[in-house]
């Protein structure tokens, strides 16, 4: 659906996308099985890196070698695991622009499959509550962050799956019904429950997805909450920081949008997808772009100001930690790549309103965010004492060794190798939503130019 | 939604200049009754400024207490403004048309209202030249950037300025058709205000730029603002408001107490100004949405603050919190806050029937900013009740009289401002209705009309 | 003399003034004479009982009293809590118009006529060391003598605190180094009022005054350490003895 404002603006058919679409889910091209198995030998590396650092197992000492790993969890939480936020908060806010793309967020939500695995050895490496910050003050550990970690990420990962089968469910019986004998179809039969399109069915369906959309929209701050009091607030010895939370959905935010981006200018590239990912798709993610950039300095700088300001002892020891020694050159990095980058470059409308524009920042907000929660998660788990009352010595930064590196490459190209075996199963493209944004849409002389009229419907 | 065609041009100028043109006899009746009580709040500054704070509740350790609230407070409901016309108008609302210029007029007059509170809260107000002008008026001493007491007037006099201009800007076609309506000294008034606007094509186009630059630019303004208002809480060592997350907290429940203002200003002005034709359902339903979101994500961060509070077992943080959350009368004000700016209103606006009747929306709205006043005065008072181990120096504040004159006295100042503004301008702006007009359309989808709008890129 | 010829010869390198006070918990008696001093020597407004009803009362110097234990075991102690002139000091940065500031000389000093009274320095010191004028002090006719010509009378809406008696460090350093100011040369009112010697003041750049020897005694402590506000004033702890 490009927008030309030079021509008159044209849109396909419903009939002729759901063609589209699943042509391109029938024919599977040669390049895709060459990218699933370079991803899958990455994902094994993954693999033997984390056995490797198996061997020094989970104790005390051994707790600074996880930093990696907790960092990569954190990472892909906040970049592939946000990504339904984009489905769900669009779909509520009625944008006509997101329907070629919402398919690509929900997809993503198979990847909490591999990050809740992640996660267990992430909760094996914390210590303790007992003598240590804690958000669950003197709960029991396994009872408390352990099991409460476990059914918050895990309700979030289902939320995600079932919202995503939920919103498939159309494109599976398209897929059941037009694309017969092969071995997808009889799992699409399975899949697609029955699916006939009445009018019940699709009145279920909206209601459904709102429903799971409101549902991970609430589940997603908490996880975060989790993630952070937890796996770093509760290892620095004397923090306060009670924004650290919403810095990290905010964070969050910015990285889905951008891996959004990302994935849509790669489909276009190498999949031939142009017709969908068009400039307004991407014009109006830029947008959400620059303003999640503005408020990524926002959020840290609240924190910052507060805790220099104050020039309390052990709050001046996690600044030098975190923000003025240790990890003062990633955190510059990150600064340059998650804000200062974005707002030079996208205050500009000519960059914001192209297709290179976005993606360009988008990358950079990406490699910028890794390095961001590497920051925040190796130096919390590089502290040896939890317990202290102020942090002391401060723990130099920690960077990586081979194996850490091959967990963090292992943990993406996991996540990007699931999202495109998924998206082998459920068309990538949401033909009954890019479909019914096509019902809505007409185009007319509007004082003298074409205009397209959306229509806005409850 | 709001797309329905039903008034031609000539029947919105008559309906929307009518408060203009007249003036009703309950204008003069509810004016005067806001100039007896601002003349009172005057009186009581007066009286204050000669004979000295003592006349407050203050006392040693709480050093800010009822005006420093009412602050933060009229800072809060000016984010009703660039929420409603810049935000709403960045993402194409169309909803937002009725609401734009009463809420940016708000925005004004609240801020106007707010920069009185630190002028006389100050022991010596008629020095405070020094302390906000940017200029070494003696022995070469600027004033200090590093107190957060210099940002504050900083920022907010640059949101002020710059909402006079987003009014004005807007304005402009609407005095011009004032203009062309009036005789004699109205007349070349409005016409030098108008700046000679005639309406063709150029004419509107750099209307349209105006308005989005200046709403681009006035957002980094308003997250600024009441940021910095967070910040003159979050930079002390006082407990429970040396805390990271008050910056956004406070920007949210700003955009919570002014959405909600904005709410009870839309309802009552249809009532007084008989704007039925304007201000619809559809409206305080779409603010009602938009505040269930709103409000949820401040629930969010208040609970942040809460379990970071507790979380280090700080002695004198769960001190000040037991305080507030135990300690009759204390107690009785945080159950009314929480309940007031959260557990009913937002429950209540779930349901579509609530959101769609004026007398419900108008009763929440009021409730949500009793609450949100109470919620400053929670964060404020009991921290320096308690703000320190030494139980030497544990103390109480009430206020006194004069400052609840006072804080009176600042809602009748925008109350009257916003009365006296309608006199001379129209609250709705004529342009943008006429304008919403022209982008309605309807998609036929089957064979249902759906109602439809025209892209604005 | 020996003291003297020694501060000379040990000085002829510049040393700076940093003036430091030492409290000794143990031997103060919780009798006020410091309060009383400091209210003389400094026109402090004369707090009536009006003004203890109200919670305004403004000292520079006050006893806090706390009682430990019950009957029959109870103790009171006392801590004088005066401007501990940090030199982290909290209330600096804050203030708009920079009433309050650091000296070289060490201390913490309020400038009156520069306070337009925010009070914003008030809340953010921990030792609620500072005392604001609500009212405009009255001073009856046959008191108005008593008034220090020394220092400043002070009108409503400011903000004051203990200054470490700058007016009497003024008078006895002009024109004068370090090394020519003999330790105890002289004292705040306070220091001076106290009968049993409590309070120790000096120079605590100067390794030989009494205040730098007392400052590394095993039972020092500073109040609210943790605070990091690096108070100047070094208070020692009470020794109980069994029954006492």
């Amino acid at each position: 659906m490009a927008l030309d404002e030079h021509a008159i603006p044209t849109f396909p058919t419903h009939q002729e996308v759901a063609q589209d679409v699943l042509e391109r889910y029938r024919v599977v091209d040669q390049r895709y099985w060459r990218w699933v198995s370079v991803l899958t030998l990455l994902f094994v590396a993954g693999i033997v890196g984390f056995i490797l650092r198996l061997n020094d197992g989970f104790g005390d000492e051994a707790r600074s070698n996880w930093g990696y790993l907790v960092a990569t969890l954190s990472f892909l939480l906040s970049t592939f695991l946000a990504m339904p936020i984009l489905s769900a908060g669009l779909r509520l806010a009625k944008a006509n622009w997101r329907r070629p793309f919402t398919r690509i967020n929900e997809n993503m939500a198979i990847t909490g499959l591999l990050i809740y695995l992640m996660l267990i050895p992430a909760l094996l490496a914390l210590p303790d509550t007992e003598g240590r910050l804690s958000i669950w003050f003197e709960f029991p550990h396994w009872m408390a962050f352990k099991g409460a970690n476990l059914m918050v990420w895990g309700t979030l990962v289902l939320i995600g799956l079932s919202l995503l089968w939920l919103v498939a469910l159309p494109d599976l019986a398209a897929v059941r019904d037009h694309v017969p004998n092969s071995r997808r179809a009889r799992v699409t039969r399975f899949l697609s429950l029955g699916w006939t399109g009445s009018l019940r069915q699709w009145r279920v369906l909206h209601s459904g997805a709102l429903l799971f959309g409101a549902f991970f929209l609430l589940l997603y701050p908490t996880t975060q909450t989790l993630m952070q009091s937890d796996f770093q607030a509760g290892l620095l010895p004397g923090i306060k920081d009670a924004i650290a939370p919403a810095t990290a959905i905010i964070n969050a935010l910015q990285g889905a949008v951008a891996l959004t981006l990302v994935v849509m200018y790669v489909m276009r590239r190498f999949g031939g997808y142009e017709r969908y990912f068009g400039i307004d798709q991407f014009w109006s993610l830029s947008k959400p772009l620059l303003a999640f950039s503005l408020l990524w300095f926002y959020f840290w700088w609240a924190s910052f100001i507060t805790f220099w300001y104050g020039r309390q002892p052990g709050e001046s020891e996690l600044l030098k930690l975190l923000i003025l020694d240790s990890y003062r050159n990633p955190l510059m990095i990150s600064f340059f790549l998650n804000f200062i980058g974005p707002l030079v470059a996208l205050v500009w409308n000519p960059v914001r309103k192209s297709i290179w524009g976005p993606t360009l920042v988008a990358s950079g907000i990406l490699v910028g965010g890794l390095i961001n929660h590497i920051r925040w998660y190796v130096s919390a788990f590089s502290v040896t004492d939890p317990g202290q009352h102020v942090l002391s010595p401060i723990p130099p930064g920690q960077l990586p060794t081979a194996s850490d590196a091959l967990i963090v490459v292992g943990g993406i190209s996991g996540c990007i190798l699931l999202f495109m075996l998924i998206s082998k199963l459920i068309p990538v493209i949401s033909i009954w939503e890019v479909g019914e944004g096509l019902h809505l849409v007409k185009v007319r002389k509007f004082f003298g130019r074409y205009v397209v009229v959306i229509a806005k419907s409850h | 939604m709001y797309y329905r065609r039903t008034l031609t041009e000539a029947q919105i100028n008559q309906q929307l200049l009518g408060t203009v043109l007249t003036t009703p006899l309950w204008w003069v009746i509810i004016l005067s009754c806001l100039a007896i009580v601002l003349a009172g709040a005057v009186s009581a500054v007066g009286f204050m400024v000669n004979q000295g704070l003592g006349v407050t509740g203050l006392r040693q350790p709480v050093f800010w207490g009822f005006f420093i609230t009412n602050f933060v407070f009229w800072v809060g409901i000016s984010h009703a403004g660039v929420m409603i016309s810049a935000i709403l108008r960045l993402s194409q609302a169309e909803w937002r048309r009725p609401m734009v210029r009463a809420a940016e007029t708000m925005t004004v007059f609240s801020l106007m209202a707010s920069l009185v509170m630190p002028l006389i809260h100050a022991g010596r107000p008629w020095r405070i030249f020094y302390w906000v002008f940017p200029y070494d008026w003696a022995r070469g001493i600027w004033p200090d950037v590093r107190s957060p007491l210099v940002w504050d007037p900083i920022a907010i006099t640059t949101y002020l300025i710059s909402s006079m201009l987003f009014v004005y800007t807007a304005l402009i076609p609407d005095m011009a058709i004032i203009r062309d309506r009036s005789t004699g000294w109205r007349k070349s008034v409005y016409g030098a205000l108008s700046l000679g606007w005639h309406g063709n094509p150029r004419q509107w186009k750099l209307q349209g730029i105006a308005g989005i630059l200046l709403s681009a630019l006035i957002l980094p303004v308003f997250v600024s603002v009441h940021s910095i208002v967070s910040w003159d809480f979050g930079v002390s060592l006082v407990p429970s408001w040396h805390v990271t997350v008050f910056a956004p907290y406070f920007v949210i429940g700003a955009v919570h107490s002014g959405v909600s203002a904005v709410v009870t200003l839309m309802v009552v002005m249809r009532k007084l100004y008989k704007l039925e034709n304007f201000i619809w359902e559809e409206h305080i339903d779409a603010l009602a949405r938009l505040l269930i979101v709103v409000a949820t994500a401040w629930m969010f961060l208040f609970w942040l603050d809460l379990i970071f509070a507790l979380w280090l077992k700080e002695e004198q943080e769960l001190t000040v919190w037991q305080l507030r959350m135990f300690e009759p009368p204390w107690s009785w004000l945080f159950l009314i806050f929480f309940m007031s700016s959260y557990v009913i209103p937002v429950p209540l606006w779930m349901f579509r029937r609530v959101r769609r009747s004026f007398t419900m929306m108008l009763w929440t709205s009021l409730l949500v900013n009793v609450g949100m006043f109470l919620e400053r005065f929670i964060i404020i008072v009991p921290a320096l009740m308690r703000k320190g181990p030494m139980t030497f120096d544990f103390a109480t504040y009430r206020p006194s009289p004069i400052e609840i004159t006072i804080i009176g006295g600042t809602i009748a100042l925008v109350a009257s401002f916003l009365l006296v503004f309608s006199k001379f301008f129209p609250l709705i702006p004529l342009w943008e209705e006429k304008e919403g007009q022209l982008l309605i359309d309807s998609v036929r989808v089957g064979n249902v009309d759906v109602p439809a709008l025209v892209k604005e890129h | 003399m020996a003291t003297q010829t020694k501060a000379q010869t040990a000085t002829s390198r510049d040393i700076p003034f940093k003036w430091s006070m030492v409290i000794d918990l143990d031997r103060c008696t919780g009798c006020e004479a410091c309060v009383v001093a400091c209210q003389a020597e400094n026109n402090v407004p004369i707090n009536l009982q009006s003004a203890y009803e109200q919670g305004r009362v403004l000292e520079w110097i006050r006893l806090e009293r706390y009682w430990e234990g019950e009957f029959p075991n109870i103790k009171a102690r006392f801590i004088p809590v005066l401007c501990q002139h940090c030199e982290n000091a909290p209330c600096e940065p804050v203030c708009p118009v920079y009433a309050t500031y650091h000296n070289n000389e060490g201390l913490n000093v309020q400038v009156y006529n520069r306070c337009v009274g925010t009070r914003y320095c008030g809340n953010n010191c921990p030792y609620h060391a500072r005392s604001f004028n609500y009212w405009e002090p009255v001073w009856p006719e046959d008191l108005r003598h008593q008034l220090n010509p020394d220092v400043t009378v002070r009108s409503r809406g400011v903000m004051e605190k203990c200054s470490m008696c700058v007016q009497r460090i003024r008078r006895a350093t002009r024109s004068k180094t370090p090394s020519q100011v003999p330790d105890g040369a002289f004292d705040p009112a306070c220091a001076q009022a106290c009968p049993t010697s409590a309070m120790t003041f000096g120079n605590v750049a100067d390794p030989e005054s009494r205040v730098s020897k007392l400052r590394n005694d095993e039972r020092r402590f500073r109040v609210f350490e943790a605070l990091g506000t690096d108070p100047s004033v070094v208070y020692l702890k009470q020794v109980d003895t069994n029954g006492a």
